[in-house]
């Protein structure tokens, strides 16, 4: 028997509602008037169903509908249509520390807490110690002050010490992995992996997708509510990140009057190609990337060069770097380059470029160039939490026993 | 009805989510106030010392059908703060709590009635500040004290059917929010709080009044309960105060039941 069956599920909002709470006064216009309602679907006929010890990664844009569909799993809310059939106890962690009341004590949190995702107080004393124990040291000390005083990594390693104590038959988990520090992480990560080994479900939504593809053995990929692909992970998360980044890695522009740029200089094409492996459907770590850019000059008798810069999602450049200062006539100018293989760490990067005259004056600001992702890769591993940094290269870091005596 | 009776199963079955989430209102009430508990036993007092200036000095009124008035007016005050800021902080509880709600499944009725601890609480502070006031008094105690506990149980009934009701339409209207002060603020009036229901009780219009503001009768039941030899108190219309509070009970009740699932879209 399926421990969960989601059939046909489908979470509509009204625009014209959903975003402020109404006042009366437009809720009795709309009654008399009965205006046009814009519908929209946060989660759009979904349907799958779960085994016991079932654990399914959920994957997908932001605006998927990952989180609503969370929601309905965890009677938060309704599903619009739709049937969902949940068969055992339900805990969510949909973020960590909810409920926690900034007056009230650590300990009392303890209890609101728990008390809060289900647990009862006999089962809260019982395991008081061990959330202590898992929340680190300095949580015990500070047990009898109240959380407001806390720093955001206690409160945050506090609220997940109690959900990692909980002992539901499905655990619905949502982004814990994002917090906390390096060796946090690695706990947490150990503690769901031990859930995960009593043949309890889970239902995880991560981002991190090296996460999702060690602990998941389904993935669910939602693309605007409607489920993209519901399979084993490997083959799910092969397709999702081939799929996003294919899109974007090309720009040709066949027609000079068209193309971005000014009249001095118009980007005639753009790409940024990875040095695959054989079978690989998705770059990683491991690859190097050829990037080339073909511009447009129609002035004669200019000193040019092209800087570039690659940012990181999150806005921080991480490295800027120069051609060397050419003189050009009018026509076509082409550079490459090649980013190296082990270089650039996993995550989303953004690739800007400005042609610059007589080193100093900016022609023109290509922006946004290109968006890409890097997945991740490792063997043999048993850590899956971010790996730190923007740059993870591969140098040279030997370790021996130089002696035997201490 | 088979919902009604599951409701309460649910509610029964978690009570000690209830219990938890009562203490924590009680817990955090006077947190960072300098007075504490104090300002359960200030807020009454004041409300009593303004209108015994107006009545004694203004109004030149020295007692109300024999029976000091400031038992009268404390009794009132104690009554209406029960009934008032229950009825508010339950109309409020799904709003306040959002962020609960929003993120961890309970039978959100749970939220409803711990938000009365604090009232409660509150209440009996001010009970022991009136026993106070009949020893310096002088008054005796009676033993109709002892109905204390149904006089808050029908008057929580009322007030947590209206303030279901006022709860379940206010995360979606919040003009709702805007209206309850107001509410609370000239059912004082309305109501014989400060004064007794023998100022209008031969009125021609006086069973229909009655009829629509239960709470009449249940403060003249909770004078019944705390003033010695208390006779303005009907035991015909508390049972029709009582039928009404159920009635609107029951409403706020299937009310709150077709409106839970849509909370969280619109909080």
């Amino acid at each position: 028997m399926n421990i969960i069956d989601v059939e046909s599920v489908s979470k509509k909002y009204n625009l014209a509602t959903q975003s402020e709470a109404k006042s009366l006064r437009n809720g009795l216009s709309d009654f008399f008037k009965s205006t046009p309602k814009k519908e929209f679907y946060a989660v759009n006929d979904v349907s799958f169903s779960l085994q016991k010890g079932d654990k399914l990664g959920i994957i997908g844009n932001n605006g998927a509908g990952k989180s609503t569909l969370l929601k309905i799993l965890s009677r938060i809310t309704k599903p619009t249509e739709g049937k969902i059939h949940v068969r055992g106890k339900v805990a969510s962690l949909l973020e960590v520390g909810t409920g926690f009341h900034p007056e009230l004590t650590g300990r009392e949190n303890i209890y609101l807490n728990g008390a809060i995702l289900g647990m009862s107080k006999a089962e809260i004393t019982s395991q008081f110690d061990q959330i202590v124990d898992f929340a680190g040291n300095q949580i015990s000390q500070f047990l009898d002050t109240p959380v407001k005083r806390y720093s955001s990594g206690m409160y945050v390693r506090l609220g997940f010490a109690i959900s990692a104590h909980l002992n539901p038959e499905i655990l619905i988990v949502d982004e814990v992995l994002a917090v906390g520090d390096a060796d946090f992480q690695k706990k947490s990560l150990g503690k769901m992996k031990e859930v995960a080994a009593n043949d309890r479900t889970i239902l995880f939504v991560s981002h991190n997708l090296t996460a999702v593809a060690n602990l998941c053995n389904k993935t669910l990929h939602l693309e605007k509510g409607r489920v993209k692909q519901f399979g084993e992970t490997g083959e799910v998360i092969n397709n999702y990140m081939a799929n996003m980044q294919k899109n974007v890695n090309e720009q040709r522009f066949a027609n000079f009057a068209e193309a971005p740029g000014n009249e001095i200089v118009r980007l005639k094409s753009c790409t940024l190609i990875p040095q695959l492996f054989e079978n690989q459907a998705f770059m990683d770590v491991r690859n190097a990337i050829n990037l080339s850019i073909e511009f447009w000059n129609t002035v004669d008798n200019q000193n040019l060069n092209i800087s570039l810069h690659v940012y990181a999602s999150t806005g921080e450049c991480i490295f800027n770097i120069s051609t060397p200062v050419g003189n050009f006539n009018k026509g076509v100018v082409q550079a490459t380059t090649e980013i190296p293989a082990n270089f650039m760490n996993d995550g989303s990067y953004i690739i800007s470029f400005m042609i610059v005259k007589d080193k100093s004056i900016v022609l023109h600001n290509f922006e946004e160039i290109f968006n890409f992702e890097i997945a991740d890769y490792r063997i043999d591993t048993t850590w899956y939490g971010k790996w730190p940094g923007y740059v993870r290269p591969n140098f040279d870091f030997p370790i021996s026993q130089t002696s035997n005596t201490i | 009805m088979n919902k009604l009776v599951s409701k309460f199963k649910e509610i029964s079955d978690d009570y000690e989510l209830l219990l938890i989430l009562a203490k924590r209102d009680i817990a955090v009430r006077y947190k960072q106030t300098i007075l504490g508990v104090a300002w359960a036993v200030i807020r009454p007092m004041a409300t009593m010392l303004v209108f015994l200036f107006a009545f004694k000095n203004v109004a030149n009124i020295k007692d109300f059908s024999g029976y000091p008035i400031q038992l009268v007016i404390f009794s009132g005050i104690l009554f209406w703060n029960f009934f008032a800021n229950g009825f508010q902080s339950i109309s409020q509880s799904i709003l306040v709590n959002g962020n609960l709600i929003s993120k961890v499944y309970f039978p959100r009725l749970i939220i409803c009635i711990s938000s009365l601890a604090v009232t409660l609480v509150d209440f009996f502070v001010g009970l022991l500040v009136y026993m106070l006031l009949l020893i310096g008094l002088q008054q005796p105690l009676t033993e109709t004290i002892l109905f204390i506990p149904l006089a808050l149980l029908i008057t929580t009934i009322f007030s947590l059917g209206l303030g279901l009701i006022f709860a379940s339409y206010a995360i979606k209207y919040r003009d709702i929010l805007q209206a309850i002060p107001l509410i609370v603020q000239y059912g004082f009036f309305v109501t014989p709080i400060v004064y007794t229901s023998n100022e209008f009780i031969g009125k021609s219009w006086y069973p229909v009044y009655s009829l629509l503001n239960p709470l009449a009768s249940f403060v003249e039941f909770f004078r019944f309960c705390l003033i010695p030899n208390y006779s303005l108190f009907s035991l015909n219309s508390l049972l029709v105060a009582g039928v009404t509070s159920i009635i609107i009970f029951i409403i706020g009740l299937l009310v709150f039941d077709v409106r839970e699932d849509s909370f969280v879209d619109h909080l």
